[in-house]
């Protein structure tokens, strides 16, 4: 989007100490360039002119402006009408071309908690009517007025959007400049209110903040750590906790698709395209009806094959108790004697149908268990982006219940009911295939529903680490209006230019339906641009059939834009696969 | 405020919108967002529609990361607010596939639909394309719906007058194609001349209405609209009409440069000269209204500017004749003629109430099921009235009983008569949860209200007072509360500006009297007005012309005493 900045009376006075012709010269260079731009070539000059470099010799220092190491902000808004985001958008884009990566918040969407472990925190924000802050702002807004908090570390500055006309104008953006003084921040830009016509003073506060950013030294290099050695010998199992647990479908969906934040007292180690194992705990209402049906002390330590623990902790945290093998039941039917026919049930079923004789008995019944298995889910986050304490997932409700534990009924606490605050033990899997390529390459990424979890970490890997390669995502599910997973993000990404670009696939919001291969066909020329041009090729989602389909899609696009044979086009794809350049998370 | 000599960012939009096209096609298809590109936010209006969104999830969808849920409400263009049977069940259909279902009749004589999908968009207008309906230029910088007197047994010639709505919505149309081709698959003609000599490229600064009242009935509140015509009969024959122009609602809180404002008359044009006054006067907004400022831009402020006499010295150049000294006349209500009534002809009109112009069915009443049948027999055309209620016209003789049998069955006659005196005079503008100006419930709550208000007025003896009672969430002024008896503009989430004093005729504007009420409060001062109301009144006393002459004359001459 390009804006005629000079036909909106920006204010040229100041410059015209240079003379009418060169002020001409200067008008005329200028106004081919975006407001991105030319918020860019401000910094710019600002650089050369604070260097005391204004002979020629500009070049080389305006490349160390560019190449200087990502710095990181975070620029939240809070918006009632939207002009806050669309402002916030612009700035961050702007941010990216100076070489600042700045992280974008809806504060609707802001995790409170998060608050103090923030650097450098910006924040765009607007008033309403007789003074109060924007409705998705009020939870953040409530927050700062009713907690005590000390943010000593905190650099931050606020940009108020208001409305002259109003008695009570800018007073939220007021509100919050005061808070974060009273909790220690420090304001490295003063709190700057805008009219109705925001735009100009908008960029002259973010210009400031910009060269603050630039003027501060980095602290710590962001090159990467010395990972420390691994320990061979078994996984490395991580307590953590749920610090956010969300359904990301709509009301009316037929979905429920959870987005859970896990976070660790440890630095988790792992990077996108990783899986996490989690081991799902059983009900406690359940083990508490198997303690009761068979009297055994719930503290009696018992030794199994695997570990030594009370029989709580054995059956709530690591022996399967639902829909047991029927292997496991025939042993079952031997230690009590009797004849069970071969099926598969609960065990608290099997106990209320075949008692054991007593306590002693079901200490026998313990030791036969399986263990629980693990459940595997690809990371939806990326330590550069979301910090090194934390780890995403992205968890549909079927995806976590094997088919037939849903038709027999449930006694594993299903990760989307578990509440804020609640342990979770995981480990970190790794993949040492579905990595992202050198930070300068090409990713194409498909994932319709779940299968946006890696994606989601790929982008926000590629957007905290400024990597330049194109992005290119194939995301579909039901319908739009209630199954779009990450939609404000996502939006974002495009805004921000880290989503090169993007195509969409609901498939039930028309008569015919359409899939994320629907979409790569129409698009077969510019894919196949960028595959023969190096791109990586990425698949994530539901192996039957979307894998399938969008192989076979794939294949008939290198077939017709590659003119090429059957038989070549698949040896194409094997050497892709070879290269590393065509991987699949597929379940 | 200071006066800004740059243009408002709409006018730049208006202007290089390649005759109201934009970006549009682009926005429809654009897929990642429920949302159309800002630009076009503002260019869709001049098509007839909103863009908003459903603000009761907001805070929802944000923690879910999915955007605000964004929906379109389309308004027809109904000149007068007439529909046949086939094209009331055609809205019928269209509001179920492609809406929430509830028909919305506005305070402008027309209907509009709520929470249509962008995808919906192209469908919903092609269905009303072939009911013939259309939704030009029913929002945006133009002239809106012409709205006219809607009971047709005021006056023998009322058809005659209701052509005049047709005739003004038509000459006031733009002229670009962009309507047909974006949403009806017209072919572009590119050398197609579309030159609008009315809007040129910039169109009018601001919203436009027109209205047509046929005394003694003020039912459209002709006083409120920009240009505001009364019809002059004499001896059965329309001679022409008064022209009053500057009348306009909504003002802003906390902008003293801003006010309600109530059309001044003119003079008089006869019928022959009538459409080059209302024509010119659009011209004259065109070339002088305020476009830096939107706040200042209706054309109330344009003749405050150039002063009454000076305004009409300039209409009346531009026309090339002299106005006419106005004709007298008397308005002596302004309200809706409910339940049966016949015309000169015979024919038979039955005013349905309908509590806030939302047609549906609820557990009270199926409504909407109830005039579906009625349409379904093809015995009656569909009238709406600028109170946002329904007539159900032209009902021959014979075919009366017909139509009662439906309006008995589905419990309509019971519903209109067991309503209250002040719930059938009373109107409340959409606001929550899809008005993207509310600022405080209006539509949703007022019902509830009123049931709370009502054995106030029992506990006095007042309840069939009719008074004239309305509800804006906003001071934007749709719900028209600044000319009520009792208005309510909302500030902040349940709280309301009181204001009283207005006439019941619609006349004369109300005064605020107290600040951002809460229900509570609001319950406690009425109580106390009606309470000195019935005490002190003189016969025949309608509440607004006692509680000016009570509470807000006194109060302007006291302040007049101490300065």
């Amino acid at each position: 989007m390009r804006l005629d900045l000079f036909s909106k009376n920006y204010k040229l006075k100041r410059i015209n100490m240079i003379g009418e012709a060169r002020l001409k010269e200067l008008h005329d260079f200028l106004n081919g360039y975006s407001k991105e731009e030319l918020v860019w070539i401000n910094g710019y000059l600002s650089g050369i002119v604070s260097n005391g470099l204004t002979n020629g010799s500009a070049n080389s220092n305006g490349h160390d402006i560019k190449s200087a190491a990502t710095k990181k902000i975070s620029l939240a808004f809070g918006t009632e009408t939207g002009n806050s985001k669309k402002l916030a958008t612009q700035l961050a884009a702007a941010a990216k071309k100076r070489g600042v990566n700045a992280k974008l918040i809806g504060l609707d969407q802001y995790r409170l908690t998060d608050l103090s472990k923030e650097e450098y925190f910006f924040i765009v924000i607007s008033t309403q009517g007789e003074g109060e802050p924007p409705a998705p702002a009020k939870k953040f807004y409530d927050h700062i007025h009713d907690n005590e908090l000390s943010l000593p570390n905190l650099k931050f500055s606020v940009l108020a959007l208001g409305d002259s006309s109003y008695p009570m104008f800018c007073k939220t953006g007021e509100d919050v400049d005061l808070q974060f003084e009273k909790f220690g921040a420090k304001r490295v830009v003063p709190l700057r209110k805008c009219d109705v016509d925001y735009e100009e003073d908008a960029m002259e506060w973010f210009g400031n903040v910009l060269n603050v950013i630039e003027n501060h030294s980095v602290e710590k290099p962001d090159a990467p750590q010395q990972q420390p050695v691994k320990k061979t010998t078994g996984k490395k199992y991580y307590q953590g906790t749920v610090l956010a647990n969300i359904n990301l479908n709509d009301r009316g969906s037929n979905k429920e698709t959870y987005h859970i934040e896990i976070g660790c007292d440890e630095v988790i180690e792992y990077e996108p395209g990783d899986t996490i194992g989690i081991v799902p705990q059983n009900r406690k209402e359940v083990v508490e009806k198997i303690i009761a049906l068979t009297g055994i002390d719930a503290n009696k330590v018992i030794q199994t094959t695997k570990q030594s623990a009370a029989v709580l902790e054995l059956l709530t945290q690591h022996l399967n108790i639902c829909y047991l093998l029927s292997s496991t039941i025939k042993k079952y039917a031997a230690i009590i004697q009797q004849e069970i026919p071969d099926t598969r049930m609960d065990l608290v079923d099997l106990l209320r149908i075949y008692p054991v004789k007593d306590a002693v008995q079901f200490e026998e019944v313990v030791k036969i268990l399986m263990p629980i298995a693990p459940r595997l889910y690809s990371v939806s986050s990326s330590p550069a982006a979301h910090g090194e304490n934390e780890v995403h997932i992205t968890v549909a409700r079927i995806q976590f219940l094997a088919e037939d534990e849903q038709r027999f009924g449930l006694c594993s606490e299903f990760l989307g009911d578990l509440p804020v605050d609640s342990a979770i033990t995981f480990y970190v899997h790794k993949d040492k295939n579905f990595k992202l390529p050198a930070a300068d390459k090409d990713v194409i990424m498909i994932g319709p529903g779940t299968g946006v979890a890696p994606f989601r970490a790929f982008l926000a890997e590629r957007d905290a680490t400024g990597a330049a390669g194109r992005n290119w995502f194939f995301f579909g599910e039901q319908h739009f209006t209630t199954d779009f997973l990450y939609q404000t993000e996502i939006q974002n990404y495009v805004q921000t230019g880290v989503l090169t670009k993007i195509d969409l696939a609901f498939s039930r919001d028309q008569q015919e339906k359409i899939y994320v291969q629907h979409r790569m066909l129409q698009k077969a020329d510019e894919l196949y641009n960028w595959i023969s041009n190096g791109a990586s090729l990425f698949v994530s989602g539901t192996k039957d059939p979307m894998s399938k389909d969008v192989e076979n899609t794939l294949l008939q696009i290198i077939e017709e834009k590659g003119r090429k044979t059957n038989e070549e086009a698949k040896q194409y794809l094997e050497l892709l696969k070879k290269e590393g350049r065509y991987e699949k998370d597929v379940y | 405020m200071s006066e800004k000599n740059n243009l408002s960012a709409v006018e730049r939009i208006k202007t290089s919108s390649d005759g109201l096209r934009g970006t549009l096609k682009e926005s429809l298809d654009e897929g990642l967002t429920g949302a159309l590109y800002e630009d076009d936010q503002s260019l869709i209006k001049f098509h007839g529609l909103y863009q908003q969104d459903d603000r009761d999830r907001r805070e929802e969808r944000g923690e879910k990361k999915l955007e605000w849920l964004y929906s379109f409400m389309i308004r027809l263009r109904l000149p007068g607010g007439f529909l046949t049977p086939e094209q009331w069940i055609g809205l019928h259909h269209i509001a179920g596939e492609h809406s929430t279902g509830t028909i919305k009749i506005t305070t402008r004589q027309t209907v509009q639909l709520h929470g249509i999908l962008k995808s919906e968009i192209k469908p919903t207008i092609q269905s009303f394309n072939t009911l013939h309906l259309d939704s030009i230029a029913a929002c945006g910088d133009v002239n809106r719906n012409v709205t006219c007197s809607a009971h047709p047994k005021e006056s023998a010639i009322h058809e005659e007058v209701f052509q005049y709505a047709d005739k003004i919505s038509t000459m006031a149309l733009p002229k670009t194609r962009a309507y047909y081709q974006i949403w009806l698959d017209e072919e572009q003609i590119a050398d197609k001349n579309e030159e609008d000599p009315l809007y040129q490229d910039r169109y009018l600064p601001r919203k436009f209405k027109v209205g047509i009242a046929i005394p003694p009935n003020n039912d459209i509140d002709v006083l409120t609209n920009d240009v505001g015509l009364i019809a002059i009969i004499e001896n059965n024959k329309l001679k022409g009409f008064n022209i009053a122009a500057g009348g306009g609602l909504s003002s802003t809180h906390g902008n003293p440069n801003t006010y309600a404002r109530l059309a001044t008359v003119l003079g008089f044009v006869n019928t022959e000269n009538v459409l080059k006054a209302v024509y010119e006067v659009m011209t004259i907004q065109r070339d002088h209204g305020n476009r830096s400022d939107r706040k200042l831009a209706r054309l109330k402020y344009t003749i405050d500017k150039f002063g009454v006499d000076a305004f009409r010295t300039e209409l009346e150049k531009r026309c090339g004749f002299q106005l006419e000294e106005a004709k007298p006349y008397i308005f002596t209500d302004r309200k809706d003629h409910y339940g049966w009534k016949q015309n000169h002809e015979g024919k038979w009109y039955y005013s349905v109430f309908i509590e806030n112009g939302r047609v549906l069915d609820d557990e009270k009443i199926a409504l909407k099921t109830a005039l579906f049948e009625i349409a379904k027999t093809g015995k009656a055309n569909f009238r709406f009235t600028g109170n946002q209620n329904l007539i159900l016209a032209d009902i021959a003789e014979a075919d009366k009983a017909a139509v009662e049998e439906l309006l008995i069955k589905f419990g309509v006659i019971a519903h209109t008569d067991d309503a209250g005196a002040l719930r059938k005079n009373a109107m409340a503008c959409v606001a929550f949860n899809t008005c993207p100006l509310a600022l405080a419930e209006a539509q949703r709550y007022l019902p509830s209200l009123i049931d709370k208000i009502e054995p106030l007025l029992a506990k006095y003896s007042l309840q069939n007072e009719e008074i004239i009672l309305r509800m804006t969430g906003c001071p934007n002024g749709c719900g028209r509360s600044p000319a009520a008896e009792i208005g309510f503009v909302g500030t902040a989430y349940g709280q309301y500006n009181l204001h009283i004093g207005g006439d019941r005729v619609g006349e004369r504007l109300n005064t605020k009297y107290k600040d951002s009420l809460t229900e509570e409060q609001i319950l406690d001062t009425l109580d106390e007005l009606f309470k000195v109301y019935k005490a002190e009144r003189k016969a025949g006393e309608t509440f607004g012309d006692f509680s000016n002459r009570k509470w807000i004359i006194t109060e302007t001459e006291k302040e007049l005493q101490l300065q």
